[in-house]
């Protein structure tokens, strides 16, 4: 059984004096236990949105959304999410950030202390966590995000272009950092990005969505044997990584 | 060593001074200006009314011989007390009045629907034309002065923190709602600190028109603290004395406004860059 099933989702937005608007459209898609799924698409394909309805930040319009066979009616433990942008709480510090999903979560502010620890270090933020956002670059509040997701030990992470923001050496950096972590504790891994780059690297399949209405249009795997963290920029060279990324290129200029 | 040491903190302050003390020296010379008006005015003040009718004019060295009296007999004293107590009680009954009900208000379609036009038209009316009725139902004691600086100071606290809970931004809500934060988490963790700038401004509001309130009700309900000093020292032609009272208020006025700022600015820590 799949760990999660997308099972011919759409999503209407009203839109005020006309039709309606359909962000996503008849959206189908398995994911297996451990694997790293990577989005990609024009902007406006629906890839937050479908992202956001796993969740259970939004509803779905039709259509269903199934955890090991058992549909999803909201949020839940289960399911770790990363935003985009303002994904912290600016009043609260790296620290209490992270607190704020355990103590969600219910665990006790006795028991917290370690758990954030541990996924600051993870993220390799060791000794930061009394620092307030604004007294974190933009990179090191991506990683409080992650860490924060991590801290409740989800089965299942959902990142929305949690690099997007960021400068490209800072991006690569992550990247590599994301590809370490992944391999290392084989969760679930459902990651939206508008990099081809990122999603050839990181993922085990890439889903190339169009818009108008949202739609998967391909599903793309990629070959590259892991551990990939090893490989360093070799991986970057590997002829599987070159082919995939000129596939998806191509795909993806077609749709724009 | 000790020479290398000094050498390089004599070549460090040679660097420096042009960066460091400018912005120091700009803001002294700004002070002394503003102490030299102030020194200007009360001079020409003091000259200007040196002849005129002391029953009806009071010159600034017989306001601070006066103030003097007042404060070696103890009667400004126990008057700050006073008013300060019945302000406070008040001040701090609206305020949490204030913030409750702006809660309420901020989170509650149906609870802002009914109180919404009460509260916008009691804010915009003159209250002090509610005090004779008011005084009717509360008598002109100590409740008269409380309920009077609570009805004026409740208002902008309610507004504000409406305005506040209601602009929440949506992305910091889904934080909340993704990882599945209780109802009360959701007020302490992420709308009451996104308020906190709305209700501090709505606070500082309330004070000053607390402040007006307090004065208000002494001098119209039963005269007594530092309103009452002012009108039972003008009626008696005491001129220098009733500005003493004046001074009081003016200067606790601005000493809370500024307390309130503090306040402000210790939650607001996270904001400061
Ligand atoms: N809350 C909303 N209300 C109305 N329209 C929305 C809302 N959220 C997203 N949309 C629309 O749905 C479409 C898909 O958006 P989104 O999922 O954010 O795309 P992507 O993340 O791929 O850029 C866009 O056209 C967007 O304008
Ligand atoms: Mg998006």
């Amino acid at each position: 059984m799949p760990k999660l099933s997308v099972r011919n989702l759409t999503k209407r937005f009203p839109v005020s004096g006309g039709p309606s608007m359909t962000a996503l459209d008849g959206v189908d898609l398995d994911v297996e236990e451990g694997e790293f799924v990577a989005f990609v698409g024009p902007s406006g394909c629906g890839k937050t949105t479908l992202l956001r309805i796993i969740q259970g930040l939004e509803t779905a319009t039709s259509g269903e959304i199934l955890i090991d066979g058992k549909p999803v009616t909201g949020p839940g433990h289960d399911r770790g999410f990363v935003f985009q942008q303002y994904g912290l709480l600016p009043w609260l510090t790296a620290a209490q950030n992270i607190g704020f999903a355990l103590e969600a979560k219910g665990i006790p502010p006795n028991r917290q202390g370690e758990t954030t620890e541990r996924v600051l270090a993870t993220v390799g933020l060791k000794g930061f966590g009394d620092r307030f956002p604004h007294q974190l670059s933009g990179g090191m509040q991506q990683r409080v995000g992650i860490a924060r997701a991590l801290a409740i030990e989800p089965e299942i992470m959902l990142l929305d272009e949690p690099f997007g923001a960021l400068d490209a050496l800072t991006r690569e950096i992550l990247q590599n950092e994301m590809l370490g972590l992944t391999e290392r504790m084989g969760k679930t891994i459902l990651f939206v990005t508008h990099s081809v780059d990122e999603a050839v690297c990181l993922a085990d399949r890439v889903v190339v969505m169009s818009p108008r209405p949202g739609r998967i249009r391909e599903i793309v795997p990629i070959d590259i044997p892991r551990p990939r963290a090893s490989l360093g920029e070799a991986l970057r060279d590997t002829p599987e990584y070159v082919a995939k990324r000129h596939q998806l290129w191509t795909q993806l200029m077609d749709l724009v | 060593m000790q020479q290398s040491a000094q050498a390089s903190a004599v070549s460090k302050s040679a660097d420096e001074p042009a960066a460091a003390s400018d912005p120091n020296r700009q803001r002294r010379r700004e002070r002394l200006l503003q102490l030299g008006t102030l020194v200007l005015l009360l001079a020409v003040w003091e000259f200007a009314a040196r002849d005129a009718n002391k029953l009806l004019v009071a010159v600034p060295s017989d306001i601070a011989v006066a103030t003097w009296e007042l404060l070696l007999n103890g009667e400004l004293f126990s008057a700050t007390i006073d008013s300060m107590s019945t302000f406070v009680l008040g001040f701090i009954i609206a305020s949490v009045i204030g913030i409750v009900i702006g809660f309420a208000m901020g989170t509650n379609r149906t609870v802002e629907v009914i109180l919404d036009p009460y509260i916008n038209a009691l804010y915009a009316m003159p209250l002090v034309a509610l005090i004779p009725i008011l005084m009717l139902w509360v008598g002109i004691g100590f409740l008269a002065k409380i309920t009077i600086i609570i009805l004026f100071a409740v208002f902008p606290v309610i507004i504000n923190t409406v305005t506040g809970v209601k602009n929440v931004d949506r992305h910091y809500l889904d934080i909340g709602k993704a990882f599945m934060a209780s109802r009360l988490m959701v007020y302490r963790k992420i709308i009451a600190p996104y308020a906190l700038p709305y209700v501090a401004s709505g606070l500082r509001i309330a004070l000053g028109r607390g402040i007006i309130a307090m004065i208000v009700a002494e001098f119209l309900t039963s005269i007594s603290g530092l309103g009452g000093l002012i009108i039972n020292y003008t009626n008696a032609f005491e001129t220098a004395k009733a500005f003493a009272p004046v001074l009081v208020v003016a200067l606790l006025a601005n000493a809370l406004t500024i307390l309130v700022q503090k306040v402000e600015e210790r939650f607001g820590r996270w904001r400061r860059r």
